[in-house]
C-alpha cells in the first residue's frame, strides 16, 4: 500500500503541477514532492527498526517488505502483475530518489525561468517512474517504469537545456533506448528458455538459477551471451568505458536540477540493474567472468578520472568523475563479498548524495557567474563564501575525505575486492591500481578549485557578484549534512544493505 | 579510571571549539580565538591527567565507536588507545596547540587580520583531528584522521586565499601527501585483509586477550610460524615474511608524505605560504610528526622486517642530509626552518629504521619544543618587520627585542645540538643508536645503517652551519633595513609562549640524559622508563607496546644488536657524543666567521655551480611539477582527444548513418519539441490504464 500510495500522490502531484500557472510551478513542485519524501523517510525509518535481518527481495520473496502483489494480466503464458515490494537494497535507493527530488525542485527556482509548470510537472513525473523503478518487482511492470524515466528526461534535456540541447537529447535518448531493447532481447531469450510461467522477478531469478540444459550459440552458453547483452544495455546507463559518451553531452546540456537528478539517480538505476538483474539472477555467471568484468570497472575509474583532467568545464569535470566513481561500483559488484558487494550498493547512495551536491554547487555559481569554465573567473570565494565553504566541503567529500560519504563507501569497495575471491590473485593488483582514482580526482578537483575559488576576484559582468539566496544554499547543506551523517554512521544504510546482500553472496561459490 | 572515561573529550573539546568559531567566531571576541583556548586549555589539562594516571601504571585500550558492525566477519571501530606513547604525544600537541593559540592573538588579531572565525575553527579541527590520529587505536581509524589532518593543512595554508601562492601551496601540500597516503590505503585495506584487524595493540579483559593486535599477529606468524589466521599469503603467493615488508612498506608511503621524507617532502617549504603560527604547529611540531608518530606506534610491525627497518633508516638518513645542505643557502627565515624541519624528521626516522625506538621518541619530544619555539620567534620577527621574511633585510634585531632573541638563541642552540640544550641529548641518542646499532648488526642492514649514521652525522655539521647564519643574519651585526632599524614592538601574547617554549628547549633535554645515566650510574633517563614500563607484568604484559618487548623483535628477527666498537660502551658513548658535538660546533663557528661580523656578505656565490642547484632544491620540485603538468596533463588531454575523436566518433559516425533516413521523416513533425512533452506523458498514462483496464485491475 505505502508504494503505491507514494506513486499515487506523486503522479497525482504532477497533474496539478502541469495544470498549474507557471509563477506558482516550483513552490508548489516542492511542497508537493515533500510528501513523498517524507513518506519515504518514514518507510525508511519503519524499515530499519522494524524489519531488521530482511533478506533480498529476489531471493527469499517470503518477507519482502510493503509489498503488494495483484494479479493484472496474461502475456502469452506468463502472468503479469503489479508487484511492489523494498529490501535493504531498494530502500536506500528509494529515499535518495524522493529527498534528492525534493532539494533539486528547490535548487530548480532560480535558473528556470520559463514554462516551469512544465518542467516541475516533469520532475514530478520522473520521480513516479524512478520510484517505480525502484520498487517493482515484476519485470513489465519495471521496464514501463524503466523505460517512463526516458521520456521526462529526454523532454528536460531537449527543451530546458544549453545550445547543443537537441543533440545531447536525441543522443541520450537513442543511446539508452537502444541499450534498453539490447538488454531486453538478452532477458527475453533467457525467459523464452526456461518455463517461466510468471514474470516477477522472483521467479526468474528462481527459474534462471535453476535452469539446465539452455542451447550454446557458437560454443557459448545461452546464459552467457544474455549476460553480455545484458550487461551491455545496462553498462550504457552506469555508465562504463566504453558505452559512456552520451553522459558529459547530456550532463553539460542538461539544466543542472536536472544534471542532479542525472548523475544521483538515473546513473544508479543501471548498477541496480546490474545489481538485481545480472549479479542476482544470474550470479554464476558473473563469477565467471568477474575478472573482465573487473577490469573494465577498473577501465572506467581511472579513464574517467584521466578525462575530467583534461576538462575546463566545471560540470564536465563533475561529469567525468562520476564515471570514475560508478567504475568503484562495478568492481564492488564482481568482488561478491559483502563489503565489495554492500559498498557498492553503499556507494550508490553515496555517489548520488555527493555528485547532486556537486552539481548543486556548479549550478548556484552558474546562477550567479553564467559561466562554469574554470579561467573565466577566480576568487570566488571573495565574493560567496558560504556557497565556496560548502563547495570545498562537496569537493573534499568526492576526494573520499573520511567521516564523509564517499570515503564510507569507496573504502568498503576496496576492503571486499582487495581479496575477493573471484578475482583471485588479481584481486589485490585490480584493487590498488582502481585506488590510483583517489589521487587523480585530487588533481582535478584542487586544480579547479584554486583557479575558480581563490585568488583575487575576477569576473566580467555588468552586476555586483553576492552571496547566493538561502533557497539556492539552503539544499547544499541539506545534502552536505546527509553525507556526513552517512560517513559518520555507515550503517544507517549499510546494515540493511549488507542484510540484503548476503542472499546473493550465498547462491552458488558463497562467500 | 575516571582520567580514561574524560579522555574523549580531549578530541571532543577541540571540535566543539571548531564548530562554535565557525558559526558564531564573528559574533565573539577575538574572534573566536578563546573558544580555542579554553578548549586546548581543557585538553591540556585532561591530558596532564591521563599522563599522570598513565604514569601509575594504568593503561587504556578500548573501542568507543562502532563505525561499522554489518559484515560480522571485519567490523570496523573507533577506539582509544591510552599508553605512554600516546599519553606523551597527547601533552605534546595539546601544549603546542594552546601555545600557538595564544600566539596567535599576537599575529593575527593585533595585526588586524580577516576572516579569523574560519582561521580558528581550522586551528580548533585540526587539534581536534590531530588528537583523534594520536589516539587511534586502530590503522584504520588512524588512516581516517590522518587524512582529516591533511584537509585543516590545506585549509590553513591556504588561508589567505585572496593571494596566488596560498591556494597553490595549499593544492601541492594536499596532492603530494594524498600520493603518500595512495599507498598507505592500500596498506590499511591490505592489513586488515590480512589480519582481519588493525588494533595496535591487543585488547584485554581480565588478563585474557579478546582481540588480538596485528604486530602481534604478524609476530607470531613469524616468530612462532603460526600462520592459520593470516589470510592473503596465498593469493599474493608471498611468504609472511615478505607480503608483511610490502604491506610495512605501504604504509610507509603516507609516512614518507606527511613527514615530508624524500621524494615527497616538496610540499612542506611550499606550506610555509601559510600563516606562521600555523607552520609552527603544523608544519614542525604535529602535523608532520605525524608519520613518525605512526612508525612508532606499530614498531612491532616494523621491527620484524629487516627490509622495511633498512628503507627507514636510509630514507631517513638521506633525508636529513639532503634537506640539512638545501637550508645552508635560503634566504627567508621560514624557509630555512622549513628545510631544518625536513631534515629533523629524517633524524626520526633515521632513528626508527637502526632500532634507536626511545631516540626517536625523544628527538620528537624535543623537536616539537623547540621547532615550534623556533617558528613562533621567527613570527614575532616577521610581525616586527611588518611581513619582511628575509634575512638579509633584518640584522641587529638582538637589542631591540630581547625576549625574541633570547628565546629563539635557545630553540637555536637546541636545533644545532650544543650541550646541554635540549636537542644535544636527542640528536645525540639518534646517533649513538644508529652507530651501535650499525656495527652491531650483520649483512646489509648493519652496513645500511652505517651509511645512514654518515649521512646523519655529516648532516650536523650543516644543521648547526645554517641554523647560526639564520641567527646571525636575523639578529646579529647592524641593522640593514628602516624597518629592522625600528621594528614594531611585540605583546605579551607572543612573549608568553615564546618563553614557556624557551624554558623548555632549554630543559626539557633532561628527560633523558641517557649519557649522563650511563657514566653516573644514576636512574635519570625517565623518558627511558617511561616507555619500558616495570620490568615484570604491568602495562607492557597488557599492550606489547613497550621497550623490551621491541628489542627482543629486533634481536630476534631482524638481529640488530649493538656493538661498541671504540672501547667498550662508555667509551664508544662518549665518543659519538664528542663527535657529533664537535660537528655541531665546528658548523656554528663556520657560520659566526662567515656571517658573524657587522655587515656580514652572502658568501653563497663561493659555492658556483653548486649554489644554483641548492637555490633550486636539486630540482625536485622542477621534476615533480614536470610530472604533473609535463606528463600527466598532456596524457590527460591525449585522452581526451581519443574519447571526443575515436569512442564518440565511432558513436557519431553510426547515428549519423541511421539518422539519415530519420530526418526525411522527421519533416513532418511541426519543431517545437516542447509542445508534446504533455502529449507525451498523456501518452503513457492512457497506455498504463488501458492494459489497467485490460488486467481487470480497477
Amino acid at each position: 500500500m505505502w508504494v503505491a500510495a507514494l506513486l499515487l500522490v506523486t503522479l497525482l502531484g504532477t497533474g496539478v503541477v502541469f495544470l498549474s500557472p507557471d509563477k506558482y510551478a516550483g513552490k508548489l513542485a516542492a511542497a508537493i514532492s515533500v510528501i513523498p519524501a517524507l513518506g519515504s523517510l518514514y518507510m525508511y525509518w519503519v524499515y530499519l527498526t522494524q524489519y531488521g535481518g530482511t533478506g533480498n527481495a529476489l531471493l527469499s520473496p517470503a518477507d519482502i517488505a510493503f509489498s503488494q502483489q495483484i494479479p493484472w494480466l496474461t502475456l502469452g503464458e506468463l502472468e503479469v502483475s503489479y508487484f511492489v515490494g523494498l529490501d535493504g537494497i531498494s530502500m536506500p535507493l528509494l529515499a535518495l530518489t524522493t529527498v534528492l527530488t525534493t532539494l533539486a525542485i528547490v535548487s530548480a527556482w532560480t535558473p528556470i525561468d520559463e514554462r516551469q509548470s512544465q518542467f516541475y510537472g516533469l520532475m514530478l513525473f520522473m520521480e513516479v517512474s524512478l520510484i517505480g523503478v525502484f520498487s517493482a518487482l515484476d519485470f513489465f511492470l519495471w521496464f514501463v517504469f524503466w523505460e517512463g524515466v526516458l521520456i521526462p528526461m529526454y523532454l528536460l534535456i531537449g527543451v530546458w537545456g544549453g545550445p547543443r540541447r537537441k543533440y545531447a537529447a536525441i543522443k541520450f535518448f537513442v543511446y539508452t533506448n537502444v541499450a534498453s531493447l539490447v538488454m531486453f532481447a538478452g532477458l527475453f531469450a533467457l525467459v523464452f528458455s526456461t518455463d517461466l510461467t510468471s514474470l516477477s522477478l522472483p521467479a526468474m531469478a528462481e527459474a534462471f538459477r535453476t535452469a539446465s540444459g539452455l542451447p550454446t550459440i557458437a560454443g557459448v552458453n545461452l546464459m552467457t551471451i544474455s549476460f553480455i547483452l545484458m550487461f551491455f544495455g545496462f553498462a550504457v546507463k552506469v555508465p562504463v568505458f566504453p558505452l559512456h559518451t552520451w553522459l558529459p553531452d547530456a550532463h553539460v546540456e542538461a539544466p543542472t536540477p536536472v544534471s542532479v537528478m542525472l548523475a544521483g539517480v538515473l546513473l544508479k538505476m543501471g548498477t541496480y540493474a546490474l545489481l538485481r538483474f545480472n549479479f542476482t539472477m544470474l550470479a554464476d555467471t558473473a563469477r565467471q567472468l568477474a575478472v573482465p568484468l573487473a577490469i573494465i570497472g577498473v577501465v572506467s575509474v581511472i579513464y574517467g578520472a584521466m578525462l575530467a583532467l583534461a576538462q575546463r568545464d566545471l560540470k564536465r569535470i563533475v561529469a567525468y568523475s562520476s564515471i570514475s566513481s560508478m567504475g568503484y561500483v562495478i568492481l564492488g559488484l564482481v568482488a561478491f563479498t559483502p563489503y565489495g558487494m554492500g559498498g557498492a550498493t553503499f556507494q550508490m547512495i553515496a555517489h548520488g548524495l555527493i555528485s547532486g551536491l556537486m552539481f548543486m554547487c556548479v549550478g548556484v555559481i552558474y546562477n550567479t557567474t553564467h559561466t562554469r569554465m574554470v579561467g573565466d573567473m577566480s576568487g570566488l570565494a571573495d565574493r560567496m563564501p558560504w556557497t565556496v565553504g560548502i563547495f570545498v566541503a562537496a569537493a573534499f567529500g568526492y576526494m573520499g575525505l573520511p567521516l564523509m560519504a564517499g570515503f564510507a563507501g569507496e573504502y568498503f569497495i576496496f576492503q571486499g575486492s582487495f581479496d575477493a575471491p573471484t578475482l583471485g590473485g588479481a584481486a589485490p593488483v585490480l584493487t590498488s591500481l582502481a585506488m590510483f582514482g583517489i589521487v587523480i580526482v585530487a588533481g582535478y578537483l584542487l586544480w579547479a578549485m584554486q583557479r575558480t575559488l581563490f585568488g583575487a576576484f575576477s569576473l566580467e559582468t555588468d552586476y555586483e557578484v553576492g552571496p547566493a539566496a538561502l533557497h539556492d544554499v539552503a539544499p547544499l547543506a541539506v545534502l552536505l549534512l546527509l553525507v556526513i551523517a552517512l560517513g559518520v554512521a555507515p550503517d544507517i544504510s549499510f546494515g540493511m544493505i549488507t542484510d540484503s546482500i548476503s542472499p546473493v553472496l550465498e547462491l552458488g561459490g558463497g562467500a | 579510571m575516571a582520567a580514561f572515561t574524560y579522555a574523549p573529550a580531549i578530541v571532543l573539546l577541540p571540535f566543539v571549539s571548531f564548530l562554535v568559531a565557525l558559526f558564531a567566531g564573528d559574533r565573539m571576541p577575538k574572534g573566536g580565538a578563546l573558544a580555542g583556548i579554553t578548549a586546548t586549555g581543557g585538553s591540556l589539562l585532561l591530558s596532564i591527567w591521563v599522563a599522570l594516571t598513565v604514569a601509575g601504571g594504568s593503561v587504556h585500550n578500548e573501542i568507543l565507536y562502532q563505525w561499522t558492525t554489518s559484515v560480522e566477519s571485519l567490523q570496523l571501530n573507533f577506539g582509544l588507545l591510552l599508553d605512554p606513547l600516546s599519553a606523551l604525544m597527547l601533552l605534546i600537541v595539546c601544549l603546542i596547540s594552546f601555545l600557538v593559540h595564544i600566539f596567535s592573538l599576537g599575529y593575527m588579531n593585533d595585526e588586524g587580520e580577516t576572516g579569523l572565525p574560519r582561521y580558528y575553527a581550522g586551528l580548533g579541527l585540526f587539534t581536534a583531528s590531530m588528537l583523534g590520529f594520536v589516539v587511534a587505536n586502530n590503522l584504520l581509524m588512524a588512516f581516517m584522521f590522518f587524512e582529516l589532518v591533511g584537509l585543516c593543512s590545506y585549509l590553513l595554508i591556504g588561508f589567505w586565499f585572496r593571494e596566488d601562492g596560498p591556494p597553490s601551496a595549499a593544492k601541492k601540500a594536499f596532492l603530494v601527501t594524498r600520493f603518500g597516503d595512495y599507498f598507505f590505503l592500500i596498506g590499511v585495506v591490505g592489513i586488515f585483509a590480512t589480519f582481519g584487524t588493525g588494533l595496535f595493540a591487543p585488547i584485554t579483559e581480565g588478563g585474557e586477550v579478546v582481540a588480538e593486535s596485528f604486530p602481534m599477529l604478524a609476530e607470531h606468524a613469524i616468530v612462532d610460524g603460526e600462520v592459520e589466521g593470516i589470510a592473503m599469503l596465498e593469493t599474493v603467493g608471498m611468504g609472511p615474511q615478505a607480503w608483511f615488508t610490502v604491506l610495512g612498506l605501504l604504509v610507509l608511503g603516507g609516512v614518507i608524505g606527511k613527514s615530508a621524507q624524500f621524494p615527497l617532502h616538496t610540499w612542506l617549504p611550499d606550506a610555509m605560504e601559510g600563516p606562521t603560527p600555523v607552520s609552527a604547529l603544523i608544519h614542525a611540531a604535529t602535523m608532520v610528526a605525524a608519520g613518525v608518530y605512526l612508525v612508532a606506534r606499530m614498531y612491532g610491525f616494523y621491527a620484524i622486517s629487516p627490509t622495511a627497518l633498512a628503507v627507514i633508516a636510509l630514507v631517513g638518513g638521506f633525508t636529513a642530509l639532503f634537506a640539512a645542505t638545501m637550508g645552508l643557502v635560503k634566504q627567508e627565515i621560514k624557509q630555512v626552518l622549513a628545510y631544518s624541519t625536513i631534515s629533523q624528521y629524517g633524524y626520526m626516522m633515521l632513528a626508527l629504521g637502526s632500532g634507536g625506538y626511545i631516540a626517536a621518541v625523544f628527538h620528537l619530544t624535543t623537536h616539537a619544543v623547540f621547532k615550534a619555539l623556533l617558528f613562533l620567534g621567527a613570527g614575532s620577527v616577521i610581525i616586527a618587520m611588518h611581513h619582511n621574511e628575509n634575512m638579509w633585510d633584518m640584522g641587529g634585531l638582538k637589542d631591540r627585542m630581547p625576549v625574541t632573541y633570547w628565546t629563539f638563541l635557545a630553540g637555536s642552540l637546541a636545533l644545532a645540538g650544543i650541550v646541554p640544550f635540549a636537542g644535544f641529548w636527542s640528536k645525540d641518542e639518534v646517533l649513538y643508536e644508529a652507530l651501535i646499532h650499525g656495527f652491531g648488526t650483520e649483512g646489509g642492514l648493519g652496513t645500511a645503517y652505517l651509511a645512514a649514521y654518515a649521512m646523519g652525522l655529516l648532516a650536523v655539521f650543516f644543521t648547526g652551519f645554517y641554523t647560526f647564519r639564520m641567527v646571525y643574519l636575523t639578529f646579529h651585526g647592524d641593522a640593514r633595513s628602516d624597518t629592522a632599524r625600528d621594528p614594531e614592538p611585540v605583546h605579551w601574547n607572543v612573549k608568553g609562549p615564546l618563553t614557556v617554549l624557551g624554558i623548555l628547549a632549554t630543559t626539557i633535554g633532561f628527560i633523558n640524559m641517557a649519557p649522563v645515566a650511563k657514566l653516573t650510574g644514576a636512574h635519570i633517563d625517565f623518558l627511558h622508563k617511561w616507555l619500558t614500563g616495570p620490568e615484570e607484568g604491568g602495562w607492557p604484559a597488557l599492550l606489547s607496546t613497550d621497550l623490551h618487548h621491541y628489542e627482543e623483535l629486533l634481536h630476534e628477527v631482524p638481529h640488530v644488536d649493538p656493538a661498541y666498537p671504540l672501547g667498550g660502551e662508555i667509551g664508544t658513548l662518549l665518543a659519538s657524543a664528542a663527535v657529533s658535538l664537535g660537528l655541531a660546533l665546528a658548523g656554528v663557528l663556520v657560520a659566526r666567521s662567515l656571517y658573524g661580523g657587522a655587515d656580514p656578505v652572502e658568501h653563497t656565490d663561493k659555492l658556483g655551480g653548486l649554489k644554483t642547484l641548492l637555490m633550486h632544491n636539486y630540482y625536485q620540485d622542477e621534476y615533480q611539477v614536470w610530472l604533473a603538468t609535463g606528463v600527466t596533463h598532456p596524457l590527460a588531454r591525449a585522452m581526451d582527444k581519443f574519447d571526443q575523436g575515436v569512442v564518440d566518433g565511432v558513436v557519431n559516425g553510426v547515428s549519423s548513418v541511421s539518422l539519415f533516413g530519420g530526418s526525411r521523416i522527421r519533416r513532418i513533425q511541426s519543431g517545437v519539441v516542447s509542445n508534446y512533452a504533455t502529449l507525451l506523458t498523456l501518452g503513457l498514462v492512457l497506455l498504463l490504464a488501458a492494459f489497467g483496464i485490460m488486467g481487470g485491475w480497477f
